[in-house]
């Protein structure tokens, strides 16, 4: 139908029947990285589950790959997406090592015994999300941000062509963010993977997004490159910055119209 | 690391089945004739002809210890399933209030039943179990949707064995003595009385869940990781959540309908399998909690009978003593993190 590798049509999400964001129309490239910035509450974790197909939708279509979603079999979808969301794993007794290795069910046999092709996965992807070193280390002890570090191991793990991730940078820091984003780019370039996630860095998702989505109220506020959404004093309208409010604090003024013009 | 681990699996399994025969053996060997080991052997391979012995052997102290060993297993088992399916550390069939309902319906059986002079065999007790562990289990299931707090699910489950042991209570009260005589033992929980017809109905039963449990091992991890990473690796949540309440309602169910109601094995006993794997994986926990609960039956069931022979305490009475401090320490190593 449409060349595009993941795309919604007049898709609506919500919770419990009552809709929350109507008719919004998504179209993706294979490869391409798409960013959903928008204020608190105003629902990039519903739009996430949703397309995650975790939620079920209120109207509309979502494709992947050509299919449709809510008609695609479970365990065909889990060889296509895999997912990170802001709740964590429930791990008890498990090594980092051992949660990296979840990633792989969808490949296993009946019995989900790794073979030597996956244990070779494994080892390869905790390389490359720099997890290696925590390996054997309990989930359960280590820091938030290495959690989500291996939380995004385990997403790699799946082997998908798509990613969904949910705020996947906000307990890391700065180095950790950064080779995160890093991380993202390398596996789209060599791999061509789909990545849809929500960031509350605006200067990131500049910078890394091929594709930005703007929520804001019942319909998509916006929806493109990020040249055509970050114009002029759009963020300070995205999220109600009201320069009047900080008009008595002159270094907090001089950031909004920082952040104003990225 | 890796090797140490597979070690330790082995170690363990070896230990646990090293265990159950002991005390398997224990149990065959003491009661209130002693019999040697070698006495056994030579009764059960018929080279001498005892024939009290064979009788002791043969009528009450072997189908007694399998019923203790099957049963055992299954109640560590189902306790084990209800403590994956509400993530859970302290569920099991006994606070939630489902072995009290399925003893509800077996007790309103027997006494409407039995006073009809109406033969009622193994099978249709357990079905009658069965029946009332569903409508326990609904009801927890039910409140489980409301309340969200663990210690509060325990607590309306408990609420409901009180009530399911009330009415049972009432039932019991209003019937004739002879049916008492038979309620009376088996509504607090006993091994006693056991034959090869019931060992045969709880061994098919037992057998068979096992296996297809065992095979629902995979999905039954990733379910542990909790349901938007079990849905992202393609499970069925819905149809595995069906067959988790109905596997261990039928578990329960055996129980009641043989042994009656027994408290904490299935909190305590996973628990304990747990620590000594250091593992949550199901495909390792499935067996060790299933020789896990037969060995920890037949220790309790040795000293139910034992220690105030020849009066026979109920079998509660000694599993609590040994299963409730469990569930003290997992409480206050709870209390660390979440609950």
């Amino acid at each position: 139908m449409t060349n595009y590798y993941f795309s919604t049509k007049k898709m609506c999400v919500g919770h419990d029947n009552k809709p929350l964001i109507r008719e919004m129309e998504i179209e993706l490239q294979k490869g391409e990285i798409l960013s959903l910035i928008g204020p608190n509450g105003a629902g990039k974790s519903t739009v996430l589950k949703s397309i995650a197909g975790q939620l079920k939708l209120i109207g509309g279509t979502v494709y992947i790959g050509g299919d449709v979603l809510s008609g695609m079999k479970a365990g065909e979808l889990a060889k296509k997406m895999s997912v990170v969301f802001t709740e964590k794993i429930k791990a008890e007794m498990k090594s980092c090592r051992d949660v990296v290795a979840t990633g792989r069910y969808p490949y296993t046999g009946w019995f989900g015994i790794l073979s030597g092709e996956d244990e070779r996965i494994v080892y390869e992807v905790m390389e490359l999300t720099h997890v290696a070193d925590i390996g054997e280390q309990d989930f359960n002890r280590i820091s938030d941000g290495q959690k989500q570090r291996v939380m995004l191991a385990r997403a790699i793990c799946q082997e998908p062509e798509i990613v969904i991730l949910d705020e996947p940078t906000s307990y890391l820091d700065v180095k950790y963010k950064l080779e995160f984003l890093s991380i993202l780019q390398e596996m789209r370039d060599k791999k061509g993977l789909t990545v849809i996630m929500s960031l509350h860095e605006l200067e990131l998702a500049r910078i890394v997004s091929d594709k930005i989505l703007c929520l804001k109220g019942e319909y998509t506020e916006r929806f493109g490159t990020p040249e055509e959404v970050f114009e002029s004093d759009f963020i300070e309208r995205l999220f109600d910055i009201r320069e009047e409010e900080f008009a008595a604090n002159g270094k907090l003024l001089a950031y909004i119209r920082q952040i104003g013009k990225i | 690391m890796r090797e140490n681990r597979k070690y330790r699996y082995i170690a363990a399994f070896i230990l646990l089945i090293l265990c159950t025969v002991f005390f398997f053996i224990l149990n065959v060997c003491i009661g209130s004739v002693t019999i040697a080991l070698s006495d056994i052997v030579r009764t059960l391979t018929g080279r001498v002809s005892n024939e009290t012995f064979t009788r002791i052997l043969w009528d009450i102290r072997l189908p007694r210890a399998v019923a203790v060993l099957i049963l055992g297993g299954a109640l560590a088992r189902a306790g084990y399933l209800l403590q994956t399916f509400f993530g859970n550390p302290i569920a099991g069939p006994f606070v939630l209030g489902i072995s009290s309902g399925a003893k509800m319906v077996v007790a309103l059986m027997m006494v409407f039943l039995m006073g009809r002079s109406v033969r009622v065999t193994s099978a249709d007790m357990i079905l009658g179990a069965f029946i009332g562990a569903m409508v326990s289990m609904g009801f927890v299931l039910l409140m489980s949707r409301r309340v969200n707090s663990m210690a509060m699910l325990v607590v309306s489950g408990v609420m409901i064995g009180y009530i399911c042991s009330a009415i049972t209570e009432l039932v019991v009260t209003f019937a004739n003595d002879a049916d008492i005589v038979n309620l009376h033992n088996w509504s607090r929980g006993s091994f006693s009385g056991m034959t090869w017809e019931n060992v045969k109905v709880m061994s098919v039963v037992v057998a068979v869940v096992f296996i297809v449990v065992f095979l629902m091992s995979k999905p039954l991890g990733a379910y542990q990781m909790g349901d938007a990473y079990a849905r992202n690796v393609g499970v069925n949540l819905r149809l595995l959540r069906v067959c988790i309440v109905i596997f261990s309602s039928i578990l329960s169910a055996c129980i009641v309908a043989f042994a009656g109601p027994i408290s904490f094995v299935g909190i305590a006993v996973p628990h304990l399998a747990k620590k000594l794997l250091n593992s949550t994986e199901p495909i390792r926990m499935i067996p060790a909690c299933f020789l896990g609960g037969s060995v920890f039956c037949l220790f309790c069931d040795l000293l139910a009978r034992m220690m105030l022979a020849p009066t026979e305490l109920s079998i509660s009475t000694v599993t609590a003593v040994f299963g409730a401090p469990v569930v003290l320490w997992i409480i206050t190593k709870r209390k660390k993190t979440h609950m």
